[in-house]
């Protein structure tokens, strides 16, 4: 009881915290889009409009009023759930972002386990064969890992995977044929809610791919910090005790080394979730995935300043929500937390 | 320490790698060819399915699936009839009657009338709405209703490429009466139209399903259901084509395409099209003294630069128009002749020690090639003697520095004209009262202005035939090359070629 109190607590005082933190984010984004040398006006028209037709779209956008006035109207407007309206897709942001956040959300979760997966198994690997000619081969291994890009690994993967043994999809979310079902926008569970299992199927096989890329290009900062923790924790007398009882290697590595290694991860780990949100937009380019970061991709090239302001909002959102998790977890898994 | 494989571990493994193996045993994803399917890898989205409401050159092959225009063009880009069987526009461009086909239904059954035209071209527009195509029908003042087929289009000015933009961006007939029951947003969402296909799904930014409109009024299409996939990378372009997981694909690298085409099932075309590669001019700054402007031109190697980024197919041209369209000047030639560039500008006064300065603006990535070919000609020029800078620029910000009169000297631009009409091209490029061109010159301008309300088609062309002419003899529009679509496609695959580069589902077969 004591433990989820605290845990209350904390989020409360995060949930707190986040809301200046997100003001300020809303502030810079806001400045920072209108000091670019674009002209939304202009990019709201057609080429052939006139110079009279722009400057009546400027009026109409409040685009001659100045920044703080512009500001205080837009933030206005959010607060009654209006992030504004598309330039070049004439629509409102809300529903754009909504009907794309889903399957970025979906993706990224999911490249998160696999990174996840990677990380810890590398991480023990490399703890595991240290001193020995394998850690050499392992360490080499994971700087060329660390040093390919989202998009690098997206390409390799693709090429290799889909092209040379043509065993994975790599277009869209489903192969042609598979009809989409629409509940939540979360495709895996929408197949599942509908009991296509042959659909969940299939759009688990196009998520393997970008999940693969995304997961792989993060996984070698976790496999190494776990294992830079493991060692430190290896220096700790309660290991030596617990040799001194008789456990076997295999049960202190996991029942005491990794439980109190971990911790450093998981706090890397949520660090790492927000850049891979930010890794999706390339990705999701490569694999024509129907995601946030594709929408974001679309309105940096055409100045959509409402979209841009509105997914930025958006990731700022999603990073302070999984930080706010991570240390919940931070929380549940370390007794010296709660006792402070 | 050792690796100590049990028999649990290994059972653990085994059930991962069922697990594993069940799901890629399910990997049926390549659509499978069959006389039915066709799935076409495209690298853009459409903007809105309101086909009114942007003008986007690469989405028109996929609104010209579920909706049609009032007027179609044949793959030589000649005007046809399609829902307008007549029109004539009158001598004074101020009217022009027409009459449309009473056979005609949109996808929900309600039959097309003369209301929806109306509602199309004027009411829609006056309601308020933001749509693109205002600014293209901005002389149209009403349609007049003489019967259920027949009415007539009346403009506040001569309006002489009317016709042409019966065919052009965005003139894309919608129903009235589903529009204003469902409203806009809703239209948008399930739009309804008379075209060769009904759309069955859509997934922004990632698929887009056909399938066949068994009511069409014109030819019925061979495919019933088309699949788009939009693959906005050119390297997954290149790959899906490869792999099999799209029938055809576009706009792949020229080496790829080359390359390809040597694959066997595949087959790969480097297609020229109604898309002019040039440079925009300003006349002051660095560009004031004409012998400057036509010396950059005469230095310019076109055949080379075709050669180094297009694998030769991108042709040449010495006028702002295309090959095989009205405003071509096929037995014209502007020459590549660089010394003739070092004496225009030796008897201009410029010298080694005081050589001609100006900047060239260039897209990174905006078309194929650009910023190469912006590099190139630096080095050309720089080989007659002429000192230029090379500054990048964005193409969003394009228009916005032009109406500012903030372009350098010279900008390399491309111009996509489908109809091919020289309005479009010759026209729009030196307009002095449009965006699209950076030259302000009076002498062109005036010329440009009176051919806008030049009626009589003959006069009209024979006008800008020679009005591209002086502009690229005086310096005022320096012509590149004819740009090119890429197109791999299974061999087994037929379309139609367009010279305007629609790749159009609704004219494929398998042989």
């Amino acid at each position: 009881m004591r433990m989820f109190a605290t845990i209350a607590k904390l989020l409360v005082k995060r949930v707190l915290t986040a809301i200046p933190i997100l003001l300020l984010v809303s502030a810079l984004l806001f400045c920072i889009l209108r000091i670019l040398p674009v002209d939304p006006a202009a990019m709201s028209l057609p080429p052939n409009a006139t110079v009279q037709e722009v400057e009546a779209m400027r009026t109409e956008m409040g685009l001659n009023l100045p920044l703080y006035q512009q500001y205080g109207i837009w933030l206005n407007k959010l607060f009654h759930g209006d992030i504004g309206r598309s330039i070049h897709f004439r629509q409102d942001v809300t529903s754009l972002i909504g009907s794309t956040l889903p399957a970025t959300i979906e993706l990224a979760l999911i490249a998160m386990v696999v990174a996840t997966v990677f990380g810890l198994a590398g991480g023990l690997f490399l703890f595991y064969v240290r001193g020995t000619r394998a850690e050499a081969v392992m360490d080499f291994l994971s700087i060329l890992l660390l040093s390919l890009p989202e998009f690098l690994w997206s390409l390799f993967l693709l090429l290799i995977f889909g092209v040379f043994f043509e065993v994975l999809p790599f277009t869209g979310r489903l192969s042609p044929g598979f009809e989409r079902p629409v509940v939540t926008g979360f495709l895996l569970l929408d197949s599942l809610i509908t009991g296509k299992i042959s659909t969940f199927l299939n759009a688990l096989q196009h998520m393997i791919l970008p999940c693969l890329a995304l997961g792989i290009a993060l996984s070698p900062s976790l496999m190494r910090v776990l294992r830079s923790s493991l060692l430190d924790v290896y220096q700790d007398d309660y290991i030596q005790q617990a040799r001194l009882r008789g456990l076997s290697e295999k049960r202190i590595l996991i029942r005491h080394g990794l439980k109190n290694a971990i911790l450093p991860t998981l706090s890397l780990m949520g660090v790492q979730f927000g850049f891979l949100f930010g890794g999706t937009l390339l990705v999701e380019i490569i694999y024509s995935y129907p995601g946030m970061g594709n929408l974001m991709v679309d309105a940096i090239r055409n100045a959509d300043l409402p979209i841009i302001q509105g997914a930025g909002l958006t990731y700022c959102i999603a990073v302070l929500v999984i930080s706010i998790v991570v240390d919940s977890l931070y929380m549940i898994l370390n007794p010296k937390l709660r006792a402070r | 320490m050792t690796f100590e494989i049990d028999r649990r571990n290994l059972l653990q493994m085994l059930g991962l790698a069922a697990v594993s193996g069940s799901v890629l045993s399910q990997a049926n994803f390549a659509f499978a060819q069959g006389a039915d399917n066709v799935t076409i890898g495209w690298p853009s989205d459409v903007p809105s399915w309101d086909p009114n409401l942007r003008f986007v050159p690469d989405a028109q092959p996929l609104f010209k699936m579920v909706f049609d225009q009032p007027l179609d063009q044949s793959p030589d880009l000649k005007l046809i009839g399609n829902l307008i069987t007549k029109w004539e526009l009158k001598p004074d461009g101020l009217s022009m009657p027409f009459e449309i086909r009473s056979d005609v239904k949109f996808h929900n059954g309600d039959p097309m009338t003369m209301e929806d035209f109306k509602y199309t071209f004027v009411d829609r527009i006056k309601s308020g709405l933001k749509l693109d195509i205002a600014n293209s029908w901005r002389t149209l003042t009403d349609i007049e209703i003489l019967s259920p087929t027949s009415g007539v289009m009346k403009f506040s000015a001569p309006t002489p490429t009317a016709p042409q933009w019966l065919a052009f961006l965005g003139s894309y007939l919608v129903p009235k009466k589903y529009i204003e029951s469902v409203g806009p947003e809703e239209f948008a969402k399930k739009p309804v139209g008379t075209g060769p296909y009904k759309l069955v799904d859509y997934q922004m930014n990632s698929r887009i399903v056909f399938e066949r409109n068994d009511d069409y009024f014109g030819t019925k299409p061979k495919i019933k259901r088309v699949t788009i996939d939009i693959i906005k990378d050119p390297s997954a372009r290149t790959a899906a084509i490869q792999s099999g997981q799209v029938d055809l694909t576009v706009n792949i690298p020229v080496r790829e395409a080359e390359r390809l085409g040597k694959t066997e099932g595949l087959t790969a075309e480097i297609n020229p099209f109604t898309r002019l590669i040039l440079l925009q001019m300003r006349n002051d700054k660095g560009f004031t003294d004409m012998a400057v402007r036509l010396a950059a031109h005469h230095a310019i190697d076109k055949a080379a630069l075709s050669k180094a980024f297009y694998g030769g197919a991108a042709v040449p041209l010495s006028v702002p128009a295309t090959p095989g369209t009205p405003g071509y000047l096929p037995d014209y030639k502007f020459a590549y002749d660089p010394e003739l560039s070092k004496k225009l500008l030796a008897d201009a006064g410029y010298t080694a020690d005081k050589p001609a300065t100006f900047t060239l603006a260039a897209t990174n990535g905006q078309f194929p090639s650009d910023f190469d070919i912006a590099r190139a000609l630096v080095q050309m020029w720089q080989k007659v003697g002429l000192k230029v800078e090379l500054q990048q620029i964005e193409y969003s910000k394009y228009f916005e520095l032009n109406r500012g009169g903030q372009l350098p000297e010279a900008t390399l631009y491309s111009f996509d004209n489908a109809t091919g009409d020289p309005e479009i091209f010759s026209g729009y490029l030196m307009n002095p009262k449009m965006p699209f061109g950076a030259w302000k010159g009076p002498e062109i301008g005036d010329k440009i202005l009176k051919l806008f309300v030049e009626p009589v088609y003959e006069k009209r062309i024979a006008g800008y035939k020679a009005v591209a002419q002086e502009a690229v003899e005086t310096g005022a529009n320096i012509p590149i090359l004819q740009s090119v679509q890429t197109l791999v496609k299974k061999k087994s695959l037929n379309y139609v070629k367009y010279g305007n580069a629609w790749v159009l589902g609704s004219t494929m077969s398998w042989s």
